[in-house]
């Protein structure tokens, strides 16, 4: 190819600006300073903070408030139901977005369509606005149930104030994400790959878990990381949805916080949380990190 | 082949009662003047709980509160943001990686407790309740949306657009005012339009932050779902959402797979 | 009109453009014409203003501009790209330039209706670039420089990315009128065959220098490097060794008075003529091209040789022929060091003309 690809043969974006790269630096740190400065002084200051006063107990360093919180059985009760509804949601949300993902990839047509909006809907729908409305439609004689009668069933026992509420509302929330990159990934595996395994005699499960699932692992746990961190901080859903126990670590500070006034335990919890939600990040950066490194 | 379309009709079906199901339940009740089990469906229809719920003072100054803290709040997130996403696209300068990258690390930290970090400050500054409390909290929502899409879309242009007209005699600002800005315009909209909609919604902080002297219109939405008339939660929610769901609809070319994995900071 | 004086510039110790120098006269049309990646385009970037260089100047009508940003430069560049503004109809397009310039808009007006008129397409003044074909958006790019009234017009490689039908077409029109308006153009391409038909002067560029400047009929019969004679047009180039005043040409002993020593010689396809005295290769392809016929021979030794002869001349496949080169240039460390015109075999009389 003649240079087409690259116009300027290797020129840096943007025209150059003569004034030099001194003043574009300058210029360039003035402009993020404000957004930076909000992320410094409402972000990485009070969680500093925070994690210096739950070690100060009246002036001297202390890890007691941490004793505490891991030796009362309740609050550890909370900490437990947080992370299993975080991990069960999360695969039950990754589990029906990779069978929507795979249903979109092998076909086409007004369904799929469809059914690929309808997978995006929840992008659209606030956390107290799908609380609110499955409230409505799950709980006792909610629409749900009134549909169950016509059709002659009437054991329904409603999900609502037991932790399937909650559950169903994050498997709700979060087809879309996982959906989208899914999708995405499985583009990028060729019809050729399939017909060639299926040519070689592969039945649907086996080019499943030995062709698709092997190239969407990265999707997979990139998904996984940020969904069950979604789910590990949030409040909206289970305040609405969940029981009054236990309860999800959100509720559990936003009562310790506003109803017992106890904000030195709040922060504990609140401390607990972030660094439990960190390593999760953490990890998850470490695989965007390895498949950019990898990409170069 | 035949198997597959009654496959794909059966997962239509579960996908459009699953999804849309809950969101029909609202709409039902926010129109229904009568509806008692065991009946599917209302039995006496009307618009008597909008009038109802209109002319309230206290639904309608959470409404005007929320409306007037999100208006502040994404507009001044916009005017400190959309100068940086400039930044970030078109300027070198030393730390912008880091600095762009501590956005998307940000958003690891989980918000609630966060929010509590920053409750226990304002409490001991007298900031919680206060107004303007909130709306300095609530900006932080938006500023993922307010850097992410615009750094993308400027860098989105080609440079050959810029300098095509710096060519032919435009001074900077101008090419920046005449042509940088308008090819950005669509996706600084949308960000706009997702900020807005995620602080116009947003619980967390206006229940840690703003209660009790400040009632946003979620925090109205949830002491009314807790009510026995189940209309009003049910017509404030169709009140607020529809129209923010057309805006968000207006906007969803940048809801692609990509934009909202680097929303979450993939 | 303007003088590119000893222009050099580095990337990231990556020499882009080295020790660059030409003039063009006013209304000449100049191509610069190198391979991917010889820096051509960022010397018309210089040139432009939008790119700074390390050393050297840029001056146009006596005036140095090298420290002159591009928006105050009295040129204009059309992109490869069109870099059309998508959110401006075309005649919003086509008046920026005069918009910047504070031009009342009655005149504004006038000025764009005239060019768009110039450039045939006075009835898509309210359409968007979006509405545009490749070949219209191009010509929308070239009225939006041409409005202005730039001294001088910088083109780079404005065809490229169109079909070659098309480009044909736009070459012509863009010369006639640049004829017609006496514009003094700079042209980038990759594209020999575009340089030639366009330019009035061609600056081969190679490696970031300019390697010749010249007509394109002097660039063709007389490359002063090897690396311009091996890029315009085609050459049967044979790398050989002189001894004595003789050199082994296709299995043949040349003679030629040039001093001993490696040597690359060069012969047009047309320049090669059947003799008795020849060196022999066997007919391996022949391709009618219709006006002339493509003859493809193989030595002996299996080097491959081209001729092109008159479609009568012909010859069959398989047949061995003689051939003998008429023009033979002969490089050396990739300069010119001579220039044969019809030598002959070392063993007959006779001096070569």
């Amino acid at each position: 190819m003649p240079d087409v690809a690259k116009p300027s043969g290797g020129v840096a974006p943007g025209y150059t600006l003569s004034t030099g790269l001194g003043s574009q630096a300058l210029a360039g740190l003035a402009l993020v300073a404000l957004p930076v400065g909000l992320l410094v002084t409402l972000t990485l200051l009070p969680t500093v903070r925070m994690v210096a006063a739950t070690f100060l107990v009246e002036g001297h360093l202390s890890a007691e408030r941490y004793f505490a919180f891991f030796n009362d059985a309740y609050t550890m009760a909370n900490l437990r139901y947080t992370l299993e509804m975080g991990l069960v949601s999360a695969i039950a949300a990754l589990s029906v977005s990779f069978g929507i993902a795979l249903y979109l990839r092998f076909s086409a047509g007004r369904i799929a369509t469809m059914i690929h909006g309808l997978s995006l809907f929840p992008l659209f729908v606030p956390s107290i606005i799908i609380s609110y409305a499955l409230v409505r439609f799950l709980g006792p004689n909610g629409l749900f149930q009134l549909l169950l009668e016509q059709v002659g069933f009437t054991q329904y026992r409603t999900p609502y104030l037991t932790p399937v509420g909650p559950f169903l509302a994050f498997l709700w929330e979060n087809i879309p994400l996982p959906v989208l990159v899914l999708s995405a990934g499985l583009s990028q595996v060729s019809d050729h790959a399939v017909e060639a395994a299926r040519d070689l005699g592969a039945k649907a499960p086996r080019i499943l878990w030995e062709i698709l699932l092997p190239q969407m692992r990265r999707s997979l746990l990139i998904a996984f990381a940020l969904i069950f961190m979604g789910i590990i901080g949030a409040f909206t859903v289970p305040y609405m949805l969940g029981p009054p126990a236990p309860e999800m670590m959100s509720v559990f500070m936003q009562r310790t916080l506003g109803n017992l006034h106890d904000p030195a335990s709040a922060q504990v919890q609140a401390v607990v949380l972030m660094v439990i939600s960190s390593i999760v990040g953490g990890f998850y950066i470490a695989t965007m990190a390895k498949s950019s490194a990898g990409a170069r | 082949m035949k198997r597959t379309y009654f496959g794909g009709l059966i997962l239509l079906v579960s996908m459009g009662l699953a999804m849309l199901g809950p969101i029909i339940t609202v709409i039902l009740w926010a129109f229904a003047v009568k509806w008692r089990y065991p009946h599917l469906l209302p039995t006496e229809w009307g618009m008597k709980y909008w009038f109802a719920m209109l002319g309230r003072e206290t639904v309608i100054t959470p409404i005007l509160t929320s409306l007037a803290l999100t208006s502040i709040a994404t507009t001044t997130a916009a005017l400190i943001c959309w100068p940086a996403a400039y930044a970030f696209a078109r300027l070198k300068f030393p730390g912008r990686q880091l600095l762009l990258f501590s956005f998307i690390a940000a958003q690891a930290v989980p918000k609630f407790a966060l929010f509590v970090s920053i409750a226990v400050i304002f409490l001991k500054l007298g900031l919680v309740g206060n107004f303007w409390g909130v709306v300095v909290v609530q900006m932080l929502s938006a500023v993922l949306f307010m850097i992410w899409i615009p750094t993308a879309a400027f860098r989105g242009i080609p440079p050959a657009l810029e300098e095509a007209a710096f060519d032919l005699g435009a001074s900077r600002l101008r090419v920046f005012l005449f042509i940088t800005l308008p090819q950005a315009m669509p996706a600084l909209a949308a960000s706009y339009v997702l900020a807005f909609v995620s602080i116009l919604f947003e619980v967390d902080s206006a229940l840690l932050i703003g209660a009790p002297t400040v009632t946003t219109m979620p925090l109205l939405l949830m002491s009314l779902s807790a009510q026995v008339i189940v209309q009003e939660a049910a017509v404030l929610c169709v009140l607020i959402w529809v129209p923010c769901f057309v805006l968000l609809l207006l906007s969803r070319r940048f809801m692609t797979a990509r934009g909202i994995a680097q929303g979450f900071g993939a | 009109m303007l003088q590119i004086d000893a222009i050099t510039k580095t990337y990231q110790g990556t020499p882009a453009v080295r020790d660059a120098s030409f003039t063009v006269a006013r209304g000449e049309l100049v191509c610069l014409l190198g391979p991917s990646g010889c820096g051509k385009s960022t010397l018309l970037r210089i040139i432009s203003g939008l790119t700074d260089c390390d050393s050297g100047s840029v001056r146009i009508e006596g005036v140095d501009m090298t420290a002159t940003q591009a928006n105050r430069r009295p040129t204009a560049m059309v992109f490869q790209s069109h870099a059309l503004w998508s959110h401006m109809s075309v005649a919003q397009n086509v008046g920026f330039g005069l918009r910047v310039r504070g031009l009342p808009k009655a005149e504004i007006a006038a000025k764009t209706a005239a060019v768009l008129d110039l450039v045939g397409l006075q009835a898509f003044a309210k359409r968007l670039p979006a509405e545009l074909s490749g070949g219209q958006a191009q010509r929308v790019a070239l009225a939006r420089c041409l409005v202005v009234e730039p001294k001088v017009l910088l083109m780079d490689e404005p065809f490229s990315a169109l079909d070659a039908h098309l480009r044909k077409g736009l070459r012509e029109e863009l010369k006639a009128l640049q004829g017609r308006l006496d514009l003094t153009t700079i042209f980038v391409t990759h594209d020999q065959e575009e340089a030639m038909e366009l330019a009035d002067r061609i600056v081969v560029m190679q490696g970031g220098r300019v390697e010749q400047v010249g007509p394109p009929g002097v660039l063709y019969q007389n490359p002063s490097t090897l690396g311009v004679a091996q890029f315009i047009g085609a050459m049967n180039t044979c790398t050989t060794t002189l001894r004595q005043g003789a050199a082994d040409w296709y299995g043949l002993d040349l003679r030629l008075p040039l001093p001993d020593g490696e040597v690359a010689l060069l012969c047009r396809p047309e320049d090669v003529y059947p003799d008795a005295k020849g060196a022999a290769a066997r007919v391996t392809r022949v391709i009618d091209l219709g006006p002339v016929t493509k003859v493809t021979l193989m030595t002996e030794a299996g080097d491959l040789l081209t001729w092109t002869c008159p479609r009568d001349q012909a010859p069959d496949l398989g047949r061995v022929l003689t051939l003998l080169p008429r023009r033979l240039h002969a490089f050396r460390n990739g300069a010119l060091i001579g220039l044969a015109q019809s030598p002959l075999p070392a063993q007959t009389a006779g001096a070569p003309a």
